[in-house]
């Protein structure tokens, strides 16, 4: 039986705000394959971030399911959230989230270090040369340009060969030709390695280059299609 | 009013949005005032009662005559005649136990019909159910007796043979008597009963005491003829150094003539150095706590720089920002104040017991006296709790009131960093260790160590300055060895500390300087201990140690009766004894213990001290060699303590009022003594015989004949002492009392040091809150990139470990440092102590143990907070 890489059903997530019920997303039902590149897109406050925290089980959905690689997220504990992101999820942010205390390689090498896993090293060090950051290893990250900060954080986000790639407005911080691209790297290495990604982008050149484009409003997918 | 309101908002309410650290803080603040208030009030209380042990039923006299040994009676009648209106009134003093309660209490022998007209007021009072008019209550005590006795007729005759009746004794209404109730009292080796024939007030027990008539007193303690001390009282012309002139040009050449209260004058100043050190001790808890105010001053100026900024755009001066934040720290040293004072009155309950521990064995007998929270003692609790917390203060402070507006609001919010000057500091600590070790060669001053003081301040600076680059270097060092060995957390922990190195080294200075008061403390102690140990195995060389019974005190000489001691020399199993016999003397205003011993043994070849240990003496001179010369002339040896104090050394003369004549000594040498800080002078017994010719010892040491067994002349001797009071002790027993005595003598400063390491850990425990909250980003992050909530709560962890160690090192280096200048300097010129260096293993093992399970402790409800962080909260504020 086919079954999608992240599959959310008829999702609906709540917040309380201010003693107030908030709705961030309503009724969603979405597919993302393996291998395919989707961006969301839609206005601030529509519900991109929040069905990204879903697909990536940071979060429990309010009603309905999110399956990630067949796993439903509901109900699990938190050991086993976690194992699913140690295992099948990247996520990469827009303000790059690096730790400043760590050197370039020590970053990438952190969810393999989470994870317990050998050799993380050398995997870090691969996947610098992937980003096109080999040599750079020992920097510190405020030593690096934005573009290059938002590398080593597609290449943490790949250490451990994630199923997945969400990525939260990954152009947001940077100009348009460096925006750009990142975000040819980004399609090429998820191409490359048959993986996921799910973006979250006002960036229209993002758009363009999507397999499919799932435009928000008001917590809910108005549209859905090719570019 | 607008400022204040502007201050509540700016300054006051962030606090209440952390209300454990906000807590923790002031906790921090308030143990470190409390414990300084603690000793003061225990100090004064101490020192207060020893006003009321022997002055008790001093009255208003204001001179007194004395005498090493005491004075003849007959100079009682002497200075009654001589042609002044002059009150006399003599004394016997000394001490009794009451048998039931083993409570020890001074013994007054005062002429209770002469001076029936002279009693304080307290003993004025009149009493419910006393007979007729007579408000005195011991005229009232026996008239009431006299007139229960129905077969008398004479009620006059019978109420002054009351008072004089050897039986009749007064006591204190604390003791819970009764009148007519029979007591048993032990005065020197004897125990007789005694019936009590009126009660009087005492002041809650602080001056209780058991009084009897003069000539009942001079024999219970067998000292017929003469008196200890008597009291004067000069008319109202003429001064009072007149009046001792003219006194002292009367009497003998040994009798002293002093203002009375002399020996409370003597008492409190011998106490001095002790309670001197103590405070001190005391304000290590306030030095820690200083650095955790320096911290969270600090981590204030960081949060609030984009704040400081807006606030400066909008026309705030540096002035103002600068006291926004000394203001802030002034409510944190208010509140903690405010906490401290009740806290620290509590404590000093438990204080006065401990200080009433190391008083009594090291010092005088004394009681607690009752514990006063005065107006002084209010405004010191002030002035160090807000005091050390604006100074520690002052420089984040002033840090924040220079920041520049634009640069805050465009920088936004920045991470605690950094700008550590790591070569300049080096050079610093350089500088103040190479002062410490300067001050620390430098003399005292009127007797105290304060250069030793400084030199203990001075390496605590240098520790401080140092930090930062120490603790840079080992993270550096072990960052990627803590990677392997910890993983991830081990890695995120050590670059952390080493990011926000100010905050991890003032955590760090907090942490070490109270393992250092804890390690250095433990070393002088063990040291101490280790010689005394060391010292006792030269020092008793008998089988057996007799003395009277009764609590032991180093002031407190109750005699054997010699007929006692000559039955026991006599007994089949007793090969020879030696007897010491010391009395209370005052030399230059200070107490001192005077001991003649026999130095028979020599002749006959069996040292009474080891003559193969090592010499005993500062001349290296063999033990015997100075003991044979000492014999019958007018050679003394004096203990270390004294010559210390006295600034006396071998050869010097010094002159002691023995009896009635004045005579000059010879020091032989000068010998180790540990066995109280008073200081001690010994001549041969047949000198001191010469001068104080009362042949009963303090105490003996037996000699067990060859073949004979210990056990069996122990149980002959308790045969041979029935009827009296003897307390016989093996060598072992006494070496066992002895080390128990001193363990109980230390327990006030492991308690001191036991508060400095829970502010230290208070503070560790606020800091990692304080940490958590400004590093949520990255622990938000980290359950992003896949770490379990035991990770992030490992990191927090293993962040407080690390701590834990890095303290623990700096510590121990910076408190085997400060035990030298403990031992070689402050204990050498406050004591006059020799002690021998000794790590203390075990101990030191065990209490940095303590404080590093205590470290790690500290971080469990910062790192529970950190599990509890909502990383999609966190990252979409970032």
């Amino acid at each position: 039986m086919h079954m999608p890489m992240l599959s959310l059903c008829d999702v609906t997530k709540d917040y309380e705000s201010d003693g107030q019920r908030v709705r961030a997303l309503a009724g969603v039902t979405l597919d993302v394959e393996a291998g395919q590149f989707v961006t969301l897109v839609g206005r601030s406050g529509c519900g991109k971030s929040t069905l990204l925290n879903l697909a990536g089980a940071m979060d429990f959905p309010t009603t309905g399911e999110v399956r990630i690689d067949g796993t439903s997220t509901s109900g699990l504990a938190d050991a086993a959230l976690t194992r699913i992101r140690r295992d099948k999820v990247g996520f990469v942010f827009q303000s790059f989230q690096l730790l400043h205390t760590l050197s370039v390689i020590e970053n990438v090498e952190l969810p393999l270090l989470f994870a317990g896993q050998p050799n993380a090293r050398d995997a870090a060090r691969e996947r610098l040369q992937w980003v096109e950051l080999d040599g750079l290893g020992e920097r510190l990250p405020h030593q690096l340009s934005g573009g290059q900060m938002q590398r080593v954080a597609i290449a943490r986000a790949l250490v451990h060969a994630p199923k997945i790639l969400l990525a939260d407005e990954p152009t947001g911080n940077l100009d348009t030709v460096t925006g750009n691209v990142i975000l040819a790297l980004l399609r090429r290495l998820t191409r490359e390695h048959h993986t996921s990604l799910l973006m979250a982008t006002h960036n229209v050149e993002a758009t363009e280059l999507a397999d499919v484009v799932v435009r928000m409003r008001d917590g809910k997918i108005e549209a859905m299609g090719r570019p | 009013m607008p400022m204040a309101r502007l201050f509540y908002r700016l300054m006051l309410r962030p606090l209440f949005r952390e209300p454990v650290r906000t807590a923790l803080t002031v906790l921090g603040i308030a143990l470190g005032v409390a414990v300084v208030l603690a000793i003061d009030l225990a100090g004064n209380a101490a020192a207060g009662s020893f006003r009321s042990s022997m002055e008790t039923l001093s009255g208003d006299n204001n001179l007194e005559i004395t005498g090493a040994g005491g004075i003849p009676e007959a100079l009682v009648g002497m200075v009654a005649a001589l042609p002044y209106a002059l009150r006399v009134s003599p004394r016997i003093e000394d001490f009794a136990v009451v048998h039931d309660s083993k409570q020890t209490l001074p013994l007054i022998g005062m002429d209770l019909i002469g001076e029936a007209g002279s009693f304080p007021a307290a003993m004025q009072e009149s009493q419910e159910g006393q007979h007729g008019n007579d408000s005195n209550v011991f005229l009232a005590g026996c008239a009431k007796s006299a007139s229960h006795a129905e077969a008398r007729t004479d009620e006059q005759d019978t109420t002054l043979s009351c008072l004089v009746d050897p039986a009749s004794i007064w006591v204190g209404a604390s003791l819970g008597r009764k009148a007519g109730e029979r007591v048993a009292l032990l005065i020197n080796d004897r125990e007789q009963d005694y019936i009590v024939r009126g009660v009087y007030p005492d002041m809650n027990g602080a001056e209780s005491a058991i009084v009897m008539d003069i000539a009942a007193a001079q024999r219970a303690v067998g000292r017929t003829g003469r008196v200890d001390r008597i009291l004067i009282k000069t008319p109202a012309q003429g001064n009072l150094d007149e009046w001792e002139q003219r006194l002292r040009g009367v009497l003998p050449t040994g009798v002293e003539v002093r203002p009375q209260g002399a020996g409370t004058q003597e008492n409190r100043q011998m106490l001095a150095a002790f309670r001197w050190n103590l405070m001190l001790l005391s304000y290590v808890s306030l030095i820690v706590g200083a650095f955790l105010i320096y911290n969270t001053i600090s981590v204030s100026v960081v949060r609030r720089r984009p704040e400081i900024g807006i606030v400066r755009a909008l026309g705030a001066s540096r002035g103002l920002v600068l006291g926004a934040f000394l203001g802030e720290s002034a409510s944190f040293g208010v509140i903690g104040t405010l906490l401290g004072l009740p806290l620290g009155r509590l404590m000093a309950v438990g204080t006065v017991k401990l200080m009433g521990v190391t008083v009594k064995a090291l010092y005088v007998s004394s009681r607690p006296g009752s514990i006063e929270l005065s107006p002084a003692s209010v405004a010191l609790a002030f002035a160090v709790g807000v005091g050390v917390v604006l100074i520690s203060a002052y420089a984040p402070a002033r840090e924040a009131s220079f920041v520049a507006p634009a640069q805050a609001m465009a920088r936004g919010r920045r991470e605690y960093e950094v700008r550590v000057h790591s070569t300049r500091e080096v050079l610093a600590a350089l500088v103040f260790a190479v002062a410490a070790a300067a001050a620390s060669r430098a003399p005292a001053i009127a007797g105290k160590p304060l250069f030793g003081y400084l030199a203990a301040l001075f390496l605590i600076v240098a520790c401080a300055l140092a930090i930062p680059a120490f603790v840079a270097a080992v993270m550096r060092a072990a960052s990627q060895w803590l990677r392997r060995a910890l993983g991830a957390e081990g890695l995120l922990a050590s670059r952390s500390l080493r990011a926000s190195l100010r905050r991890t080294s003032v955590l760090v200075a907090a942490l070490a300087t109270a393992v250092a008061m804890m390690v250095s403390i433990g070393i002088m102690v063990g040291s101490f201990r280790e010689t005394v140990i060391a010292w006792m195995d030269e020092q008793l060389p008998a089988d057996l140690y007799i003395r009277p019974a009764g609590d032991p005190a180093t002031d407190r000489h109750p005699t054997i009766s010699p007929e006692m001691v000559a039955a026991i020399a006599k007994l089949p199993g007793v090969a020879a004894i030696d007897r010491l016999r010391a009395y209370e003397i005052a030399f230059e205003g200070r107490p001192a213990m005077l001991g003649g011993a026999d130095l028979s043994m020599y002749r006959t070849g069996r040292a009474i001290y080891r003559t193969n240990a090592r010499s005993e003496f500062f001349s290296g001179r063999p033990s015997a060699e100075v003991f044979r010369d000492l014999r019958g002339s007018n050679n003394v040896i004096v203990s270390e303590p004294f010559a210390s104090k006295h600034h006396l050394k071998t050869s010097d003369n010094i002159t002691l009022a023995l009896g009635e004549s004045r005579a000059q000594f010879h020091i032989l040498d000068v010998y180790y003594d540990y066995t109280s800080e008073r200081g001690e002078i010994l001549m041969d017994r047949e000198t001191l015989l010469r001068y104080l010719p009362d042949p009963a010892p303090s105490n003996m040491a037996v000699y067990v004949a060859d073949g004979a067994q210990v056990e069996n002349v122990r149980s002959e001797i308790a045969q041979a002492a029935a009827g009296h009071r003897l307390l016989i002790f093996s060598d072992r027993q006494i070496r066992g009392e002895a080390i128990r005595i001193f363990d109980r003598t230390f327990a006030i400063t492991y308690a001191l040091e036991a508060v400095a390491v829970l502010v230290a850990v208070i503070g560790i425990a606020g800091a990692l809150l304080a940490l958590v909250i400004d590093r949520r980003r990255e622990l938000g992050l980290m359950r992003f990139l896949g770490a379990t909530s035991q990770q992030v709560r490992n990191l927090i962890l293993v962040e407080a470990g690390l701590l834990g160690l890095l303290a623990n090192v700096a510590g121990v280096v910076l408190g085997y440092f400060l035990s030298l200048v403990l031992i070689f300097v402050i204990n050498k010129q406050s004591f006059g102590w020799t002690i021998r260096f000794h790590w203390p293993v075990a101990v030191l093992l065990g209490g940095l143990s303590f404080v590093y399970a205590a470290t790690i402790v500290s971080g469990l409800y910062p790192a529970k907070m950190a599990v509890q962080l909502n990383p999609l909260e966190i990252l979409h504020e970032d």
